[in-house]
This record gives structure tokens, C-alpha cells and sequence, in this order.
């Protein structure tokens, strides 16, 4: 539903046009974009979310610890053990305990695997968005297996709930580690070819270089987070600057390009994929024995505390109050598309309309996960 | 004013509008008489072996399931073997899959899109949010069930239903379909 909205005159004398994308388009998700144009161009766009507010933070506040996971989860369905573990890490903090060390790598595992469906999922919605319906099979098909891995480590295939308080909820399962090694080495063979078919085809080169480029002053400026952050220049991962679980342990680089154009944000997310192929094979690998779970209390006792993950969109934030009760007192839960949220306008404008989807898509932007 | 507007006007002045007036008329009686012959005849069965296999869902995405649902396009899962294809526009669709949560702010925006959409047109409500609220039910900021202001032909139960249990839900709206009546939804 691309409808004009009011058409102009302005102070020059040139015709300004303004157009609503969204909510019902097969570009914009669940979200609505204001943009006005001249001629061809953006001179400004401004987002109106808010389609799937659901008042998440205030049913946390209704809801006790362990029925606030399923919850947690749901903003980011694709991402789930990620946002989770945030929640996870700030109720234990309060509690003062720790999960015992398989339990942190097979936390990382799981936040491995997603990392690799959002990205895979967001790459076959690129793919849509471009005219590209081969990028859009193959992703979907490859991200099955993986989500494979998922459903045999958890049971679930994208909303796993296994992350708990003191642990996770299942241990690891057998033949897990071989298949987790046959599986990311295919991956990494199929990457090869979406380079072919994709990312070097000249097509796709042409539409998305220089298109919707955000420098790294202004990134840093807006406060972009993720692979939006590192496709301007900025080497900043949460897993590296501020280490938590198994990522001390591990070894793996970050990703970043210095373009901060959509080639290079969409580069920065392909090259996580292959560091988190080699995180999986790592962890399965290295992972201790020893109990994957333990004794853990049902209240959150009096005090605060704030921890951070990384997440497949960014930086994701869980500040949780408790009054010594079993529910929270208060949770604030900031995510990466809501930090994102600051980089759409400039990206766009500038830009040519038919470049928007390129331009927009390349944030990844999930409204669900910046709505909450 | 058009021409159009100008003959309602005056129609005792003009022959050719009485005369189009006129055929109006039997135009319209002679579409009662083929309502009835198709509805009676096995015509019906090929016109509704077309539809079943060309649901072109509407792109509209209201929460979180449709990640599964985009899965369910995907390789493995392949709606496009039932005749789902995503790619249709607005007017052109006869299929709206509603995705989950239905906040107080999309509601008005889906069933502005559900207008608008051609007969015959069908619901399908994805997820236990949109069947009753589910996780969220005592949230501040939603609709509990999209039963509320849209006919629902399925519900697919689940949060959020795999990709297998929204093919059944498919292969059950075309079953409905199959036995359904051609000019039943206009």
C-alpha cells in the first residue's frame, strides 16, 4: 500500500511528493515509512513504528521469572536464545550465582546457531527485496539445517525457552558435536557459492555499493549497533570488549568493513556467519563436562543489575529491578533494531527511491524485536 | 460531473440511457439465472479447483510468526506446491494469512487491507495470538482473537506453529473451499 500522501509545492518552487511504504508492503514488514521525495530523491523519511508494540515490559512485571522467558523470547523469534540470554545473565547476576561452565558453552552454542539463522534469514529477505528469488531459496533452505541442530539440541525449532536460571535446560545430545561439524563445513561450502551467485554478481555489486552509506562519525554519533556499527569501520562486539560466558575462552574475530555502504553492512553479517561456523566447531570441541544445570532460587532478591549481549542485530540490554519478590519489579529490555532505529533517516536520504529497499534492508531491521 | 451522472439525472429525457437502464437490468436477472447454473452444475467444481490452487496471500505481516511462515515459502517447506505464492499485490490476492499478535494499531491497517481485497477472499489466523490473544492476552495494546473484525476460515494453533501445521491449515482451507458454494463469499 504505497499511497501519496500530500503533494506540495516547496519554498523553491520545485514539487515535493510524500508517500507512505507500509504497513502493507512486501518491503517494509510491519512497520510504515514516511518519505518525501523530490523528483527521484529522499530529502526525508521518517519511521512510524509501533505496529507491534505489545507492552512486553509490562507483563514482565505480571509474570515470575521463569514464565517471563517464553516472553523474552518473543521479540526476536529468529534470534530468541540471544535476547534471552541477556534476561538470563541479569536475573543470575541478582541472584548471585553462576551456571557451571558446559552449561556457558552450550549457552554460547545455542547463541552461535542463532546468529546463523538471523543472518541467513535476513539474507533470504534481502534476496525478495532485490528481485533475487534464488537468494531467497537457498538461505531458507540452508537455515533448515541448522535449525535442525537447534531442534535436536532444545526441542524446539526457533523458540527453545532453554536458557533457565542456573544453567540450561538440556544437556548436550549424542552425535551432536559430528553433526554440528558436518553441518557448518557444508554451510561454510555453500557461503562460496552465494558469493558466486550473489555477492559478486554485478547486478547486485551495483545496487548496493555507495547505496544508503552511513560514515563512521555518524554511526558512532546515532548509536548503531551490530553489524550496522562494524559495516561503518567501528570494531565494537560486546563478545570482545566485554567478554561473557565462553567467549573469553573462544577465539574468533570481528567482523568489520570500512565502506559503510549496504555492500558492506551485508558483508559484515556474511563474514559472522563464517565466525560462527568456526565458534561451533570450536565449542562442541572444547566444551568441559560437568553438570549443565544447577540449584537455582525463584525470587529475584532486592537490588539491580544490567548486562548485555551481543545479538544477531546488535547490541541487546536487560536493566532488571527486583523487590525481593518472584516477578520483576521492572525490566527494561533495549534491543539492536530499537538502537537502529536512529540510522533509517540518514541512511535514506540522499538516496534514490529505488535504492530504499537496498538501503533499508541492509540494517535489518526486525519491528517486532524495536516494538517490543 | 461526468456523462454518467448528467444521464441519472434525466432519465425520462434520454432514450439511450432508459435504453442502458434497461439492459442493466437483464443484465443483472441474467446473472441470478448463471448464479444458479453454476452453483447447481459441475461447473462449480472447476471454478473451485482454480481457486484451491491459486491462494495468493496477502504481504501483510502483523508479528513474529511470520518468520515460520516465511520459512514454510522457503526450500524445504515450499508452499508454492499448494499454489501459495507471496509475491501477489494487494487487489490480485484471495489469501490473507494473519501472522501472529494483532495490536490495537495494525488492527485498523488489516482490516482497511481485508476491504480492499477482491471476493472471494479467506482468513487464516496463524498463531495463538491471533486466535485469542495467547502469551500477550492481558497486554494493554492488543486485540485478543482477529475473530473480532475478520471472518477467520482456519486457525493454526501454536507459538509459533511449525511450517508443517500452517501446509495443514492450507490443505484445510482448500478442503473447506472444495465443498464451498462459488458466489457463497461475495
Amino acid at each position: 500500500m504505497t499511497s501519496v500522501v500530500s503533494s506540495e509545492p516547496s519554498e523553491s518552487g520545485s514539487q515535493t511528493l510524500t508517500i507512505s511504504v507500509g504497513p502493507q508492503h512486501s518491503g517494509s514488514g510491519h512497520m510504515r515509512l514516511i518519505i518525501e521525495m523530490d523528483g527521484d530523491i529522499i530529502i526525508r523519511a521518517s519511521p512510524d513504528p509501533g505496529y507491534v508494540h505489545r507492552g512486553t515490559e509490562k507483563i514482565y512485571e505480571l509474570r515470575n521469572i521463569i514464565k517471563n522467558i517464553p516472553v523474552i523470547e518473543r521479540p526476536a523469534i529468529i534470534d530468541a536464545s540471544n535476547l534471552n540470554h541477556a534476561y538470563i545473565r541479569a536475573v543470575e547476576e541478582l541472584q548471585g550465582i553462576e551456571a557451571p561452565p558446559r552449561a556457558q558453552y552450550l549457552r554460547c552454542l545455542l547463541n552461535e546457531m542463532n546468529r546463523i539463522t538471523s543472518h541467513l534469514y535476513w539474507l533470504s529477505i534481502f534476496g525478495v527485496f532485490l528481485g533475487h528469488t534464488t537468494m531467497f531459496m537457498w538461505p531458507l533452505g540452508d537455515r533448515e539445517l541448522i535449525v535442525d541442530l537447534q531442534e535436536k539440541l532444545t526441542g524446539a525449532r526457533i523458540t527453545h525457552s532453554y536458557i533457565v536460571p542456573g544453567g540450561v535446560r538440556r544437556d548436550l545430545p549424542q552425535g551432536m558435536k559430528e553433526e554440528a561439524i558436518k553441518r557448518t563445513q557444508y554451510l561454510e561450502k555453500r557461503l562460496e557459492e552465494y558469493d558466486k551467485i550473489f555477492f559478486e554478481n554485478p547486478i547486485f555489486t551495483a545496487r548496493a555499493k555507495g547505496v544508503g552509506k552511513l560514515s563512521r562519525d555518524e554511526a558512532v554519533k546515532l548509536g548503531a549497533v551490530g553489524p550496522a556499527l562494524r559495516g561503518s569501520g567501528v570494531d565494537y562486539d560486546v563478545r570482545k570488549d566485554e567478554p561473557y560466558a565462553a567467549y573469553p575462552e573462544l577465539d574468533f574475530n570481528v567482523c568489520t568493513r570500512q565502506e559503510g555502504d549496504s555492500y558492506a553492512r551485508s558483508m559484515a553479517r556474511i563474514d559472522e556467519i563464517r565466525e560462527s561456523c568456526k565458534l561451533i566447531r570450536q565449542i562442541v570441541q572444547k566444551i568441559p563436562s560437568g553438570p549443565f544445570r544447577r540449584k537455582a532460587p525463584i525470587v529475584v532478591p532486592r537490588g539491580e543489575s544490567y548486562s548485555r549481549v551481543e545479538s544477531a542485530r546488535g547490541e541487546c540490554s536487560v536493566y532488571l529491578i527486583g523487590d525481593g519478590g518472584d516477578k520483576p519489579y521492572r525490566l527494561r529490555f533495549i534491543t539492536g533494531s530499537y538502537r537502529n532505529m536512529a540510522i533509517i533517516a540518514p541512511v535514506l536520504i540522499g538516496g534514490h527511491m529505488a535504492d530504499m529497499p537496498t538501503a533499508w534492508w541492509s540494517i535489518d531491521y526486525w519491528p517486532v524485536e524495536a516494538d517490543r | 460531473m461526468s456523462a454518467s451522472q448528467k444521464a441519472r439525472q434525466q432519465p425520462d429525457e434520454d432514450p439511450i440511457a432508459m435504453l442502458a437502464d434497461g439492459i442493466n437490468v437483464w443484465i443483472g436477472k441474467l446473472g441470478d439465472i448463471v448464479h444458479t447454473i453454476v452453483d447447481r452444475t459441475p461447473i462449480r467444481h472447476v471454478i473451485n479447483w482454480g481457486r484451491i490452487y491459486s491462494l495468493w496471500p496477502v504481504n501483510i505481516t502483523t508479528a513474529c510468526c511470520s518468520a515460520e511462515f516465511g520459512a514454510a515459502s522457503g526450500a524445504r517447506h515450499d508452499l508454492e506446491r499448494f499454489g501459495v505464492l507471496p509475491l501477489g499485490s494487494l487487489r490480485q490476492s484471495d489469501l490473507m494469512v494473519v501472522e501472529g499478535t494483532v495490536t490495537n494499531k495494525m488492527a485498523k491497517r488489516l482490516k482497511m487491507i481485508y476491504d480492499q481485497m477482491a471476493v472471494p477472499r479467506y482468513v487464516i489466523a496463524m498463531g495463538d495470538c491471533s486466535i485469542s490473544g495467547g502469551l500477550f492476552h492481558d497486554s494493554y495494546s492488543i486485540v485478543n482473537g482477529v475473530h473480532e473484525f475478520l471472518p477467520v476460515d482456519v486457525y493454526v494453533p501454536g507459538c509459533p506453529p511449525r511450517p508443517e501445521a500452517l501446509e495443514q491449515g492450507i490443505i484445510m482451507l482448500q478442503e473447506k473451499i472444495r465443498s464451498s458454494k462459488v458466489y457463497e463469499h461475495t
